[in-house]
């Protein structure tokens, strides 16, 4: 068959950084454990959830897949390829629109003591956004949202 | 005790090939077309090159010079577009460390009867391992290689 879309890929790299209240291996406890990242992550208001899995271990994989008020079927999917902890994640990730892929990223998070007590979280996401279906401004306020939420987690709220 | 650090860089390649699209793409579709130029230097040897050349299927090929490191590169793929673009990611090892992982865009257009080529690579390299300039300067090099191989008619 052939493929007559007009393809482009628009590369971008963002930063988001945080400061926590709390040491790193807290911050570090909320990706890896499975019930926490849920709170924060995995369930959000309005998304239906239809397919979840998790696994944290370097080559290990996390797939979900979430529906919105039944318009289109988003699915993610990311593969960890180095997780210190309480130091340092890194994880490729794809996010497809029903069949369609709309990007494939590299995420890279930092964290390190800040203070006597808290965190520094550097968020480095460096994204290759195709064909026009995904811009990178929203999937850095998607990311804004999620690092917030991660707060009120680790914060106690 | 390895001191952890990240360095985040993205160089861009674009260059023309005389081959049109759909060769350049068979050197990379087809393993033993793209075992006539993905290696490393002649004085390395064979290396060890195995490939899945579709969406979710990976690559791996490693060599090194005769004491050592291997260099090992292992890739996953994420998305192709016969013809077009080639989406995969990443990781180089020296021995057993990671010492990167990069996201690599390929983009194939018409040009004459040749094609544009244009490479996009963001990468974090891990530890100090190796730099951004060493990646960008060895890709060149590994580019250069696939120019030769379709002279040869790779």
């Amino acid at each position: 068959m052939t493929d007559t879309r007009e393809r482009s890929a628009a590369h971008t790299t963002f930063t988001l950084e945080r400061d926590y209240p709390v040491a790193p291996a807290r911050v570090f406890a909320a990706f890896a454990d499975s019930q926490a990242r849920h709170r924060w992550f995995v369930h959000e208001e309005g998304w239906k959830l239809t397919e979840y899995d998790f696994d944290f271990r370097v080559g290990g994989r996390e797939t979900g897949r979430f529906s919105q008020k039944g318009i289109a079927v988003y699915t993610q999917e990311a593969l960890y390829y180095d997780i210190q902890p309480a130091n340092r994640i890194v994880f490729a990730y794809s996010m497809k629109r029903d069949a369609d892929l709309i990007s494939t990223s590299l995420v890279t998070i930092v964290l390190q003591p800040a203070g006597a007590t808290g965190t520094k979280l550097v968020f480095t996401e460096q994204g290759a956004f195709l064909d026009g279906l995904d811009q990178a401004s929203e999937r850095e306020a998607g990311w804004n949202d999620l690092l917030d939420r991660l707060g009120r987690e680790v914060g106690g709220g | 005790m390895t001191q952890h650090s990240t360095q985040h860089a993205t160089f861009v390649i674009e260059r023309d090939y005389d081959a049109a699209p759909a060769r350049v793409f068979r050197a990379f579709a087809d393993l033993d077309a793209k075992r006539q130029w993905f290696t490393g230097p002649a004085e390395w040897g064979p290396d060890e090159h195995a490939m899945d050349f579709r969406i979710g299927g990976r690559e791996t090929n490693s060599g090194g010079p005769k004491d050592g490191p291997v260099h090992r590169f292992e890739a996953l793929y994420w998305d192709i577009v016969e013809n077009q673009r080639i989406v995969y990611t990443y990781e180089m090892y020296l021995d057993d460390a990671r010492i990167s992982v990069s996201l690599s865009t390929i983009e194939l257009k018409p040009k004459g009867k040749g094609t544009a080529f244009r490479i996009t690579e963001q990468a974090v390299h891990l530890d100090g391992h190796d730099s951004p300039e060493q990646r960008e300067e060895g890709t060149r090099g590994i580019l250069e290689q696939l120019a030769d191989a379709l002279k040869r008619g790779a």
